[in-house]
């Protein structure tokens, strides 16, 4: 992958990426999030990707898109503790597959720097028809969030862990707040995201020409934009507390337990392959301990698995279990962090999370998914910018002594869990 | 052909070819070299999933309780010596497995020692290992997995669905079985599943990426599954399905916010190896309620569904269904606009700018599905599956017209054979109060 800058605050990433068969021009927009616009950000992403300018109607659009091979339009939303970015995307086939012998990927770049650029607007901001449409759309996805049961569960848990803190504005938005949204509320938030975020255009799959001529289009929007990039937030954590257990009862067949943890201070990225490794080790593989124990050995959950938030300090297991397994589930949970804290580490089980840990990360680069989302989120954790080979070689010498302290960093913050309505309340 | 275009479709059959053997044995092998990617994707494809609850073998009948395959797929990983994601940890690769409702597929994602990966794979098919203590302990975790489907409001629909359309063809049963019907099985009973299901005539390896044809036909030499005596094939057994519904309407509560539905529509089962006409009604589907459709775009519009609302075909052996699910607060009037919609598109004809961008889309998902070892491998199975090859799926793409829909339209998505499910909110949902706002415990 070569990185240059082309402006303050803006960069291009490209890999010709040869041996695939589709290509991908994407824009990332990274930028501080605030609670007063939040919700306006869980719209901003509706309304882009039902057109654009350049095609304002949605069903011309998609049909657009199918003319060029179902190409795949995408602007994503996605929180990174209290920064937000916000991604558009445009993916297909490459040229040579064309059956017309269509240019595809300067049709793709038209399109994602259409949608990014020049959004349906009017005087009064977003144009009202999709404005109410898409209103509708974010209503219906905020109410209907407990059909996803574990998906509520792990938003409710993170909802008591953050608290009142900026890492624990919702991307998803805030259901109260969609009614009053204007067409220039959102349209405020957009002209502030392309003043004031970092941005970084990425050209995947595409030959150098390509690349070029992509950039100097991207560059050529980018002229009509007055630029104030602004400073993006540090890594946070939440400070620990005496841990908090909350739950819900309804009519379901299996509890979900999500339990959040903090580091207590910001993670540095010189720990990174340290808690890549830990994860491993503790819930994130078959390999792992939770996997092992609570669900080969003990029988005690379908699933239990850990993962770890690099931008908010943050440590999530999530289980799926029988409900009058919880207190065990949970007691079993923390056990096992307690366990690899200060009880033995065999080498074979620790080489085993290794090995499966840098053969995932030799086949980065076998997809164009791997390579975009490996790159842009070294981009946007900031710093040296690590090749998944930097990574491996990272991994190979991290210590059983270095994956300890790295667990042992973690506190319980928050057990939540969603029951059957019968069944025992929360330990 | 013009060159310009030729040298296309030559791109297209280059990304796409592949090698293929069946060996003495009945197994057969696929394998799709691809220069340059670092790592290899094999699958091992067993003709067994949940449907297979009878069959004969070598003169005998052997019926099974629903959820057997997918128990079996469970178990497969254990052996006299341990299990084999411990033995895949050895060797770096990363594996897994699943059952659906017509095979049992066990894979692994290795870039590095990848024989040693393969042998494991064929050695944990060739050596199965059950006892009464091994085989119970996995009815607890098997119990937990069919719960939290039950959970699953979109999971339930389907099965609901299938319940309605169909009187006695095992699609009717959940995949993972039911508490009760996993209560019977027994090592012995896996034992037979494996004699019959997991004999190399009845299996297929996929391989891609970082690999070569001869390295996995070594490994076949090496598992003894490339000599192995011709075993008898399994017959399934199925007790003929008339073609009326079993039920025309049902409603289910649940703990959802958000009411769900579904239709189905029983269609005549398809011959084996069509894909012809499976493809065929995937873009009719296309037509009548996909994103560019007319349909689509009045529902979206008034707020009726959500992008989540669309439909598929559920094709296995002896049974075809159309099934369309979303969700919505009127379901009554979305079922009511597709049913005027599938009627119009009767009378009138698929639109055909919208059939012609389909296939454009359908070509493009093909290609799609060759760049990563994980789709090339997994297309190229599905194909063979079905006696199918991805080159031979470009073709036939390419040979459907939009009169070949108007004419499939005449028989298929009739009234008489609509049953509808609706999931709605039994009341234990309400909103919850704002956990911020909520006192500590």
């Amino acid at each position: 992958m070569e990185r240059i800058q082309l402006a303050p605050g803006v960069h291009l990433s490209a890999d010709p990426a040869e041996k695939l068969n589709r290509c991908r021009v994407s824009i990332h927009f990274t930028f501080p999030i605030r609670r007063e616009n939040a919700t306006a950000h869980a719209l901003l992403p509706l309304l882009l990707e039902r057109g654009y300018a350049g095609c304002p109607d949605m069903t011309a659009l998609t049909k657009r898109l199918a003319g060029l091979y179902g190409a795949d339009l995408e602007v994503d939303g996605r929180a990174m503790g209290a920064r937000r970015n916000l991604c558009v995307s445009v993916t297909g086939i490459k040229s040579r597959f064309a059956l017309a012998g269509e240019d595809l990927a300067a049709a793709y770049a038209e399109l994602a720097l259409g949608v990014a650029f020049h959004p349906c607007m009017d005087d009064d901001g977003f144009e009202a028809g999709a404005l109410a449409i898409e209103k509708q759309m974010l209503r219906q996805s905020l109410e209907d969030e407990l059909n996803d049961k574990r998906l509520y569960c792990a938003r409710q848990a993170a909802r008591v862990f953050f608290g009142e803190s900026p890492m624990g504005i919702r991307q998803e938005g805030y259901l109260e707040e969609v009614d009053a949204l204007t067409g220039a509320d959102v349209a405020a938030a957009y002209a502030e995201m392309l003043r004031t975020a970092s941005i970084e255009l990425m050209v995947l799959g595409c030959t150098p020409a390509q690349t070029e001529r992509v950039a100097a289009a991207f560059l050529a929007e980018l002229a009509a934009v007055r630029r104030a990039p602004a400073v993006l937030p540090p890594f946070m954590a939440m400070p620990r507390q005496t841990p908090v257990r909350r739950s819900e009862a309804f009519e379901m067949e299996q509890a979900k337990l999500c339990m959040v943890f903090t580091l207590g201070r910001p993670m540095e990225l010189a720990d990174m392959a340290a808690f890549r490794l830990a994860m491993a080790l503790y819930g994130g593989s078959v390999t792992s301990r939770l996997f092992l124990h609570l669900r080969e050995r003990d029988h005690l959950c379908y699933y239990c698995a850990s993962s770890f938030q690099s931008f908010t300090g943050s440590m999530t297991v999530s289980s799926g279990i029988e409900p009058a397994d919880a207190a065990r589930a949970e007691e079993a949970i923390l056990n096992e962090l307690a366990e690899l804290c200060c009880g033995p580490i065999t080498p074979d089980e620790l080489e085993d999370c290794r090995r499966g840990l840098i053969a995932g990360l030799e086949g980065v680069e076998d997809s164009l998914g791997g390579i975009e989302s490996w790159y842009a989120m070294e981009i946007i954790r900031g710093g040296a910018i690590a090749t998944p080979a930097d990574a491996r070689a990272g991994l190979a010498a991290v210590t059983e002594g270095q994956v300890r302290a790295a667990l042992r960093r973690f506190s319980l913050s928050v057990s939540y869990l969603l029951t059957r309505k019968e069944g025992p309340a929360h330990a | 052909m013009p060159d310009a275009a030729g040298s296309r479709m030559q791109a297209v059959l280059d990304c796409a070819g592949n090698e293929r053997y069946t060996l003495p044995s009945g197994l057969e092998v696929l394998v799709r070299p691809m220069p340059g990617y670092a790592a290899a994707h094999v699958i091992a494809a067993a003709r067994f999933g949940s449907i297979d609850l009878r069959f004969a073998l070598a003169g005998r009948e052997v019926d099974l309780p629903a959820g057997a395959a997918h128990y079996l797929e469970h178990k497969m990983f254990e052996d006299q010596a341990g299990d084999a994601f411990a033995r895949f940890a050895r060797t770096g690769a990363n594996a897994n497995a699943f059952t659906s409702f017509d095979r049992t597929c066990y894979y692994f994602t290795a870039t590095s020692a990848v024989d040693e990966s393969l042998d494991v794979l064929l050695d944990m098919l060739t050596h199965p290992y059950f006892t009464d203590e091994t085989v119970e302990k996995e009815r607890g975790i098997i119990a937990q997995e069919i719960k939290m489907y039950a959970d699953s409001p979109d999971w339930r629909l389907i099965t609901e669905l299938c319940q309605c359309l169909y009187h006695s063809h095992p699609v009717r049963s959940d995949i993972a079985g039911s508490c009760e019907s996993i209560a019977q099985i027994t090592p012995a009973l896996l034992y037979d599943c494996c004699r019959a299901f997991y004999a190399p005539a009845n299996l297929l390896i996929a391989a891609a990426g970082s690999i070569d044809a001869e390295r996995v036909l070594a490994a076949c030499r090496r598992a003894g599954l490339d000599k192995a005596p011709a075993a008898p094939q399994p017959v399934r057994i199925c007790a003929p399905e008339p073609m009326t519904l079993a039920a025309r309407q049902r409603t289910v509560p649940m703990a959802v916010t958000k009411p769900c539905f579904g239709v189905g529509f029983k269609e005549a089962p398809l011959a084996p190896g069509d894909g012809r006409t499976e493809a065929l009604y995937d873009l009719i589907l296309c037509c009548i309620c996909g994103g560019m459709s007319p349909l689509y775009r009045r529902l979206y519009d008034e707020g009726l569904v959500n992008p989540g609302f669309g439909g598929e075909v559920l094709r296995v052996d002896g049974a075809c269904c159309i099934l369309f699910t979303g969700e919505s607060d009127d379901a009554d009037t979305v079922i009511k606009l597709l049913q005027e919609e599938i009627e119009a598109q009767r009378a009138r004809g698929v639109d055909r700018e919208v059939f012609a961008l389909c296939k454009n889309e359908k070509y493009g998902q093909l290609i799609e599905n060759l760049e990563c070892v994980e789709d090339a491998a997994s297309q190229m199975a599905d194909f063979a599956l079905m006696g199918q090859t991805v080159p031979a799926q470009v073709g036939m793409l390419a040979s459907l017209t939009p009169e070949d829909a108007d004419a499939a339209l005449q028989t298929i998505l009739q009234p008489a054979r609509m049953a509808r499910v609706d999931i709605l909110p039994d009341g234990s949902a309400a909103p919850a109060p704002d956990p911020e706002q909520e006192t500590e415990d």
